[in-house]
């Protein structure tokens, strides 16, 4: 694949954002990162707006428009939805459009406002990633994943204990990352002890209700600075019970292996990673798709200490979806973010040293949309 | 809330699926429920393998905790779903039961 760079990076505060609205933090990403690309506004000649759910908890929709003209913009913009997976989808589009020549450089703004609504409103618009089968049995994503969990423990023997792992892991990078929602340690027996929300996961398995936004310049023009040189999307059914297997995400491995192919590498090259740990099983379920690890063995692996901060490939050391947040439109634009700071040798606290080649796995769904990116200097 | 035709085309479908034998494959018990299942909450839901070989997520009822066993033998029902309002169509579907 082409080359196309990262030329510059914006991103929010994570978290609790009463103050302000989500337009407000889409503009302020999206002037910070056109700013650290030091482009005049006007050479963007196309925006791509990444989110899920403002149509459906405040009524507001087209916000392609929305977002390009509060910026000032008149060119070409576009709102894209895949669920959580939608701005690793507005990343891979923006990329496409590029690469076939129609722009040359992209805005992609991730932005989600979701404290506005209330727990079951959140609990009850998040659902529409699923199917209607699970909608009718009074499924939850916290449920879904737990189900996950449940058919990873009974065939591989994970234990409790290994998925809480993931988040005190998470917690403990996110204490680094002044931009996180949860910048604070949590123990194990905490996350053990936490309310359940469904069985086995507890609040502390579940990632959080976070506000948040996100923006990259992507541009096919610049010829230094960190480049995406993989960037694939892959699909499943999107009912869990359809699924060939509910010990893995089919959709993972499938756009994982194009994008290898894509950037000419393999597994083992990757000095970092940020997956999508939207509960703890998913980020055990994305080091064994991924080929981190062999199949079964992702729950000893991540407790083994190998993906922590000074291991051999830390894995989301911006805290995660977990301890960072989920703004669900912003993540898979903050996961460029994340690791584009990292090759850039700018993460401060939390740098990898000598990360030149980083990946992110962005997951809609249960797995029924996976968009997979691969950055190196 | 669905509209009365929604609720319609679905309860139409119903019986395809009942009355028929199962095992379960996978279970969880949701502590916190969406919108229109808050009072039923804490309440169990699997994924069944039918007879005839679909695989389908179905709340179960009637059961309790230290019974759900993987591989336990289990019945579809007909059961109200979610909550209704006082001016909504009361909505019917497809849940599971052990037997």
């Amino acid at each position: 694949m082409t080359k196309i760079a990262v030329a510059g990076v914006g991103l929010t505060k994570f978290g609790e954002m009463w103050d302000k609205s989500l337009l407000d933090l889409a503009f302020e990403a999206s002037k910070e990162a056109i700013k650290d690309a030091k482009m005049n506004k006007n050479k963007i000649d196309a925006v791509f707006v990444s989110n899920m759910l403002i149509g459906k908890i405040a009524g507001q929709d087209h916000l392609g428009a929305v977002i390009a003209s509060s910026l000032d913009l008149n060119c070409a913009s576009f709102k894209v939805e895949g669920a959580c997976a939608s701005g690793g989808l507005a990343i891979h589009l923006a990329i496409q459009s590029l690469l076939a020549g129609t722009y040359k450089n992209a805005l992609v703004v991730g932005a989600e406002k979701m404290t506005d609504a209330s727990t079951s409103q959140i609990t009850w618009a998040l659902m529409g990633a699923s199917s209607s089968q699970e909608r009718k049995a009074g499924l939850t994503f916290p449920a879904l994943y737990a189900l996950l969990a449940q058919a990873h423990m009974q065939k591989y023997g994970t234990t409790r204990e290994q998925l809480a792992q993931v988040a005190v892991k998470n917690h403990s990078h996110a204490t680094l990352n002044p931009k996180a929602h949860y910048p604070f340690e949590i123990t194990l027996e905490q996350v053990l002890k936490s309310n359940s929300i469904s069985y086995p996961l507890g609040l502390l398995d579940c990632s959080p209700i976070t506000d948040g936004a996100a923006a990259v310049v992507l541009s096919a023009t610049e010829s230094s600075g960190i480049f995406i040189s993989g960037s694939a999307v892959a699909t499943d059914n999107i009912d869990l019970a359809q699924r060939d297997s509910l010990t893995e995400l089919k959709a993972t491995k499938l756009a994982a292996k194009i994008a290898f192919d894509q950037a000419g590498v393999e597994i083992d090259d990757i000095k970092i990673a940020e997956v999508h740990d939207c509960f703890t099983i998913a980020e055990i379920l994305a080091m064994e798709d991924l080929g981190f690890c062999p199949k079964g063995e992702g729950g000893k692996f991540i407790a083994g200490g190998s993906t922590q901060l000074g291991g051999r490939c830390p894995v989301n050391t911006s805290g995660g979806l977990k301890a960072c947040g989920h703004p669900v439109g912003a993540t898979g634009v903050k996961q460029i973010i994340e690791i584009t700071q990292q090759l850039r040798q700018s993460a401060a606290l939390r740098q990898v040293r000598g990360a030149n080649l980083g990946l992110t796995q962005n997951v809609g769904g249960t797995g029924a949309t996976v968009a997979i990116h691969i950055l190196q200097t | 809330m669905n509209s009365p035709v929604t609720v319609w085309r679905h309860h139409k479908q119903i019986n395809k699926n009942l009355n028929k034998t199962g095992r379960l494959l996978v279970w969880t018990k949701v502590f916190v429920a969406p919108s229109g299942f808050e009072h039923e909450a804490p309440y169990f839901v699997a994924i069944v393998e039918l007879e005839d070989g679909q695989k389908m997520p179905l709340q179960l009822v009637d059961c309790e905790e230290k019974d759900l066993k993987i591989g336990r033998q289990v019945m579809t029902v007909v059961r109200k779903r979610g909550k209704v309002g006082l001016d909504e169509v009361i909505e019917y579907g497809i849940k599971a039961k052990l037997i």
